[in-house]
């Protein structure tokens, strides 16, 4: 039961135009046959993450309207069932990183480090696994934002030809961008304070 | 939660039963046979109720039966919840029938027994017995039958409450008595209820009595009052219950059997049963009672007992119990989530129904048959579906569209935890996408039972049938031979997952979630598509394909669903087929089609085979000339396919430019053709059948270019066409579509195309092969410039003012400066505060008047002008009818022309004159009294006094009052030019007992030829006027209403006069107060001397008395009475006459000269105002009078002018 432990299992980032640029796809434990692997499609991850686009605007406006908002982190998005959650955050260009945690992910004892630090582990983690603080996925965020502004400083990168005002942009192709989204998403378990 | 046993997960609400009306609709207690038999039977022996008040009292109470109301805690401060149904009527005497459940145990059966289910279904069948029985009664007024009726109602009472204890039942009575319709006295009424109660053995508060006759608003609100106290009487009952069942679990011990347990599989009940039972029935008690936190301690209490290693860890997987302590564990688990969200627990909700799934889960791992078959997953999908369904009953209101929230925010006691997103409690959207998904779960474990299992066991080996026996999770689901049998169908999944996904498609769109809502319509089509069911797939889809904003940036999705719909691969075949003859023509061959289907296609519906781009060759060009602009259409069918040859091609523009209609023409050469490309020229014709040129009046917006050209279009072929299109109106204009019309046999297809904008497009073919780069932003628009009108519109005499009661012509010239003749029509629009109707006179044309269409508006639209020549003027006059008040207008002529070399391209030219109409004249006016010269009527005169008969035919005889007046006008020329004024007269009205006429003295030359009034000077105007009154007898004042009419003209038109009427205020002549009138005369005897007539008139019907004093002066010396009394009869004027000498030599030009005469009324002791009464006196501010004291150079005519000036300023 509470053998297991939170994990990302895809990061997304998502141009102004709603135009995904990168999308990196993580393996999950599957206790049913004891192994590691995706546990969706990548077209099913690719609708998971068109899916946040309208909670991104249903929050643009509500903040807009509100004047609040302003640090970007739009926390949870939503859940998609008991397994799968959405978290996002817009950057101040209007980019979007979308984080797909699987709430059972990894085996708790491949990560049991990360869990020890919180006392509070028993009465949170209940039957079925341990959860989630709120903003404790700001450091995956922080992380994607830094690889992020790490690829615009590459000047043969143009954000423009990524984010056309019409038709589909290009994807990023960076292999150092897609390995440091590999790291964040490997490397990151509940209560890691910096990646 | 229709899969559960009726009544099982329902909320418990108190159930009240009323007995003694009927209304709609009754209640069925649904009892099945065996608890009938074992039933009692509860009938009253009185008839029914039937007034309308017994009806409207039970429909008001039916109204507020609470049993669907929402399941949650906010409604708190409800004074009551209360079920409610009416007993059955059935004919006869018995009025109603109740049945009461009387075998108790049945109620309460736990796990051991083979009425598990029923434990949990009883539950709330509880509703078979009701908390109140509540009967109505009339209470009759009628003094002779009131104690037999109150008899029989104690008996009926009595009878019920006997029936009640017999059945073991608590159930409290309460009795509703209605008077009927005479109201007997207090005191005796106040009797007989005490008697009634006291014989019925009720309580005081249960008995009501619902005076005759009351309002509906007193009814209602005495039915509400009674709900509440029988609330409270209801939960008393509740509580009762609850109390006796918790004293039952705290003896510790477990009951005696009622029934030996040696009967069928029946057992004896461990203590640990006995204890889920307690607590469960304490627990629904409490719900009753909507202590939902009580029930909850004791559902959870029940659920962690069920679930222990005394209960449901011994029970061996394969028995049947097994199966109904999970539904016991549901049931209760169902509970504890509606206790939770009733009181707002929303993330401990969420949790609670995880931990059961959890829970269970583990449970069928360690001792079922796990979780990996169809029977878990078919519980999961229920599972979720019920959280929805709950979520649903209690309308969650934070999570309402409206608010565009998702998600919860957790209860402010976990907020700090670790929490599990999916416990933000979701919308029920998620819930029900949850539970198809496992639906679709379900389907999959199910498709992969072997064959063996999916036979029926009547055509299986026994073996088989033993073996598969107890392999399969069949709990509430079919046996695997039922859920996918080998030769019929099965549970149809796909149902069950479309229902639920297009709930959650319908909650996701509600809150806006299009994407998701988009995707989920997918998931949905794909199992209509596993059902075959294209038509819905096209329907859901539809909207996806046409409208979502993201089409185009996420095509992925789109291509997905495309290649899942085999229905709509039309035109664009993802793979070529090999062996297939691409004919479009032939798409319908095996196709039967009742008629000829016209299909068509907007862009972007499906994917055209033919690409199709357009320039226009210039950025700018000018109505009236043609442009150049090159159409391109190719064909992207696959090679090998049959050429096409389309029938015409409609090219659309935004803004004025016409339609152009390239029709299909073998015979038409092509002009170069070179690889796949051919260019050819299209010459555009107009349509002569719809555009007439010589119709002026009709829009031209219909008119279409023609041309014709070969379109037969090869696969991977070019066509290129060359157009020249005229320009017609100024504007922005833009192509934009093409429609691409295909006729044949069997089908008509419209496919239109929209025009994209991008830098592939921008190719101008100058031949075959070669291409130029046209290097703008949007070649697909074109600014049209205006041609400039050169017909001009001028009026040669235009006037700054014009002036009201004047007709005014206006002189206007066109001017054709074109190089050819134009044929012109003109619109002349008056725009203003009700603009008067004007006609336009054309040469050669009728006149013609325009019309108002509104009160701001006067217009004329199409007055035909016919052809003008090149550089002639043609004249218009416009003539408006004297307007009579100061106006402004607007005065627009538009002159549309067009000329004969392009005459589908009008030409406008408007011109914007402002007409400022004033009042040319202003006048003030001041009412001058004067002595009327003859004698005042004697009263002793009889024939003199007294007028002819009304009636006679002969006028009316004045012999009246008569009084003279002098009306001095000073009118101003307010106009910009001096004005020659012909005449000044005044026009008399007053009541048809006065006569009255006026004699004018102007300066104005007899001759008639007027004068010039110079702008801004006042010229004056005196009318003597004579009014007298028809008789005697009528003195009092009357009015007199004038007004002055100028008669004028201006001095270039002296032939044309206007008139121009000024009102005068309304003024008052006679009245019976006395009045005193001053007058001199001057005489030239040697010396300057001033005779000052002082008269007295005395209209009234008294005799009055008046003093006269004259005070002596240094200026002059008079002779006359230096103080003297009047008398003065009814009807009569007296004068006194003093005769003044000045002293001093006075100069030349003479002086006025105060005069100190005061006249008193004797009787009121009140002084009277000395009015002047002729030339040379003139009152003054203090109330005295002076009097002209003429020069030596003689005439009064300096006087004259000062004495009117003085007048005028006492009167300032």
């Amino acid at each position: 039961m509470s053998t297991t432990l939170p994990s990302i299992a895809c990061l997304g980032v998502i141009g102004r135009n709603n135009n995904p640029l990168h999308i990196s796809i993580f393996n999950s434990y599957d206790p049913s046959t004891n192994s590691f692997r995706p546990v969706r499609t990548p077209l099913q991850f690719s609708l998971l993450l068109s899916s946040t686009l309208d909670i991104f605007e249903l929050r643009s406006r509500a903040h807009a309207a509100q004047g609040t908002g302003l640090t970007g982190d739009f926390g949870l998005l939503h859940a998609v069932d008991e397994k799968l959650a959405a978290y996002g955050f817009e950057t101040n260009t209007g980019v979007k990183f979308v984080v797909v945690v699987d709430m059972r992910g990894r085996r708790a004892s491949t990560a049991a480090a990360g869990v020890g630090e919180d006392g509070k582990k028993s009465s949170a983690v209940g039957t079925t696994g341990v959860g989630l603080r709120e903003g404790e996925m700001r450091v995956v965020f922080k992380a994607m934002q830094a690889a992020y502004i790490r690829l615009m400083q590459n000047p043969f990168y143009d954000p423009d030809e990524h984010s056309p005002l019409t038709g589909p942009g290009k994807k990023i192709t960076s292999r150092r961008f897609g390995e440091e989204m590999r790291k964040i998403g490997e490397g990151w378990v509940p209560g890691v304070t910096s990646l | 939660m229709d899969e559960y046993p009726a009544g099982s997960l329902d909320h418990s609400v108190p159930f009240l039963l009323t007995l003694g009306t009927s209304g709609d609709p009754t209640y069925q207690s649904g009892l099945s046979a065996v608890l009938k038999e074992q039933a009692i039977l509860i009938r009253s022996e009185l008839p029914p109720l039937d007034s309308d008040q017994a009806h409207a009292l039970l429909r008001y109470i039916q109204n507020r039966d609470a049993s669907n109301l929402p399941c949650n805690g906010r409604d708190a401060p409800k004074k009551h919840r209360f079920h409610v149904k009416t007993a059955e009527r059935v004919g006869g005497r018995f009025r109603a029938n109740v049945y009461l459940v009387q075998d108790r145990d049945l109620m309460f059966m736990c796990i051991p027994s083979q009425y598990s289910y029923r434990l949990a279904a009883r539950a709330s069948q509880m509703d078979l017995v009701p908390s109140v029985l509540l009967c109505f009664y009339t209470l009759t007024s009628d003094p002779t039958l009131a104690t037999l009726n109150d008899n029989k109602i104690k008996t009926d009472v009595n009878n019920i409450r006997a029936l009640l204890s017999q059945s073991g039942y608590k159930t409290r009575l309460a009795v509703v008595l209605l008077s009927d319709k005479t109201s007997a006295s207090g005191d005796h009424v106040q009797d007989r209820l005490e008697s009634l109660r006291r014989g019925c053995g009720i309580d005081a508060k249960s008995l009501f009595l619902v005076p005759p006759g009351d309002s509906k608003e007193e009814l209602e609100r005495m039915a509400e009052n009674m709900l509440t106290t029988l609330y409270t009487a209801s939960l008393d009952y509740y509580r009762d219950l609850g109390r006796h069942s918790r004293k039952k679990r705290g003896r510790g011990v477990a009951p005696q059997p009622t029934v030996p347990p040696t009967s069928g599989t029946s057992q004896t009940l461990s203590l640990a049963g006995w204890n889920v039972r307690y607590d469960f029935k304490s627990a629904v008690f409490a719900e009753y009672r909507q202590e939902m936190d009580v029930a909850l301690r004791s559902y959870e209490q029940a659920y962690e007992n069920l679930l222990s290693s005394e209960l449901m860890e011994v029970i061996p997987s394969w028995s049947p119990r097994w199966n109904e302590a999970r539904f016991l564990a549901d049931v209760l688990a169902v509970r504890c989530l509606r206790c939770l969200l009733w009181n707002g627990q929303h993330s401990a909700a969420a949790r609670r129904w995880q931990s059961h799934r959890e829970r269970i889960a583990d449970f069928l791992d360690r001792r079922g048959r796990g979780t990996g078959n169809y029977g878990w997953e078919a519980w999961e999908s229920r599972w979720a579906l019920l959280m929805a369904n709950l979520m649903e009953k209690a309308s969650i209101p934070e999570l309402a569209p409206v608010t565009h929230k998702l998600y919860l925010q957790p209860e402010k006691n976990v907020m700090g935890e670790r929490l599990q997103p999916w416990e933000f409690l979701h919308h029920t959207g998620y819930w029900y996408r949850l539970s198809a998904k496992h639906m679709q779960a379900r389907r999959d474990f199910a498709h992969a039972i072997p064959e063996d299992d999916r036979r029926s066991p009547s055509m299986s080996p026994a073996s088989f049938v033993a073996k598969s026996a107890f392999a399969y999770d069949t709990y509430m689901c079919p046996d695997p031979f039922e859920e996918y049998p080998l030769h019929r169908g099965g549970f149809d999944h796909g149902r069950f997952v479309v229902e639920r996904l297009m709930k959650a498609r319908s909650e996701f769109l509600k809150r806006e979630q299009v994407r998701l809502a988009a995707e989920v319509s997918l998931e949905c089509a794909r199992e209509l598509g596993l059902a075959e069911e294209w038509s819905g797939i096209v329907k859901l889809l539809r909207p996806l394909w046409k409208d979502l904003p993201f089409r185009t940036v996420e095509p992925e999705y789109v291509l997905m669903a495309g290649s899942r719909l085999r229905c709509v691969d039309f035109v664009a075949a993802f793979q070529k087929r090999p062996n297939w003859e691409y004919d479009i023509t032939k798409a319908l061959d095996q196709i039967d089609t009742e008629s000829k289907p016209i299909v068509s296609l907007a862009d972007g519906q499906v994917l055209p085979f033919i690409w199709t781009s357009f320039l226009f060759r210039e950025e700018e060009g000018k109505a009236g000339q043609n442009v150049r602009s090159q159409l391109t259409i190719k064909s992207n069918a696959h090679q090998g396919s049959t050429p096409v040859s389309l029938t015409s091609l409609y090219l659309n523009f935004s803004g004025s430019l016409d339609r152009v209609v390239i029709e299909h023409d073998d015979a038409v050469a092509v002009q170069e053709k070179r690889g796949n490309t051919s260019i050819s020229s299209v010459p555009l014709t107009r349509d002569d059948a719809e555009a007439e040129v010589t119709d002026l009046g009709a829009t031209n917006k219909s008119v279409i270019l023609q041309g014709a050209a070969d379109l037969t279009l090869a696969p991977g072929q070019t066509l290129v066409f060359n157009l020249e299109i005229p320009l017609r109106e100024p504007g922005e204009t833009e192509a934009q579509s093409l429609v691409v019309n295909l006729d044949t046999e069997e089908f008509d297809l419209h496919h239109e195309l929209k025009f994209h904008q991008t830098p592939k497009t921008n190719f101008w073919y100058l031949s075959g092969s070669a291409t130029k780069r046209i290097a703008r932003p949007n070649p697909l628009a074109i600014k049209v410039q205006p041609r400039p009108p050169k017909l001009e519109i001028k009026c040669p005499v235009w006037k700054d003012q014009y002036y009201t009661d004047e007709a005014i012509v206006l002189e206007f010239e066109l001017t054709n400066g074109e190089d050819i003749e134009a044929l012109a029509k003109l619109d002349a629009t008056l725009f203003g505060e009700n603009p008067p109707a004007f006609t336009v006179d054309i040469a050669g044309h009728e006149s013609q008047t325009s019309s108002s269409s509104r009160s701001e508006e006067s217009k004329l639209i199409g007055a035909p002008l016919g052809t003008i020549e090149s550089s002639k003027t043609s004249s218009v006059q416009l003539r408006l009818p004297p307007v009579d008040r100061s106006s402004q207008y607007d005065l627009t002529l538009k002159v549309t022309y067009f000329l004969p070399t392009n005459p589908g391209t009008p030409i406008t030219q408007t011109t914007t004159f402002q007409l400022n109409i004033v009042n040319p004249f202003e006048a003030n006016y001041d009412l001058l009294p004067r002595v009327h010269p003859d004698p005042w009527p004697s009263l002793f005169d009889a024939d003199g006094v007294r007028s002819a008969a009304p009636d006679d035919d002969v006028p009316l005889a004045f012999k009246g009052l008569s009084q003279s007046w002098c009306l001095l006008t000073r009118y101003a020329s307010f106009a910009s030019e001096p004005l020659r004024v012909v005449d000044i007269d005044v026009v008399l009205s007053s009541l048809p007992s006065v006569r009255c006429h006026a004699i004018k003295h102007n300066n104005l030359p007899s001759s008639g030829e007027g004068r010039l009034v110079a702008p801004k000077t006042i010229e004056e105007a005196a009318f003597a006027l004579k009014a007298q009154k028809a008789s005697l007898d009528e003195r009092g004042p009357s009015p007199l209403d004038v007004s002055l009419v100028i008669k004028w003209s201006r001095p270039e038109v002296s032939d044309q006069i206007n008139s121009t009427t000024l009102p005068v205020p309304r003024f008052n002549l006679f009245g019976t107060e006395p009045r005193v009138l001053a007058t001199v005369s001057h005489m030239f005897t040697p010396h300057p001397l001033v005779v000052l007539t002082v008269y007295i008139e005395n209209a009234s019907n008294h005799l009055l008395t008046f003093g006269l004093t004259m005070e002596p002066s240094d200026e002059f010396a008079f002779s006359g009475p230096k103080q003297t009394s009047l008398s003065l009869l009814p009807v009569q004027r007296r004068g006194v006459e003093y005769r003044l000498v000045p002293f001093d030599d006075l100069g030349e030009v003479g002086r006025w000269v105060g005069v100190g005469l005061v006249v008193r009324d004797k009787y009121y002791q009140k002084v009277l105002r000395v009015v002047p009464g002729g030339e040379g006196v003139r009152g003054t501010k203090e109330g005295g009078v002076e009097v002209w004291i003429p020069g030596r150079g003689g005439g009064g005519g300096g006087g004259w002018e000062g004495g009117v000036r003085g007048l005028k300023r006492v009167m300032v």
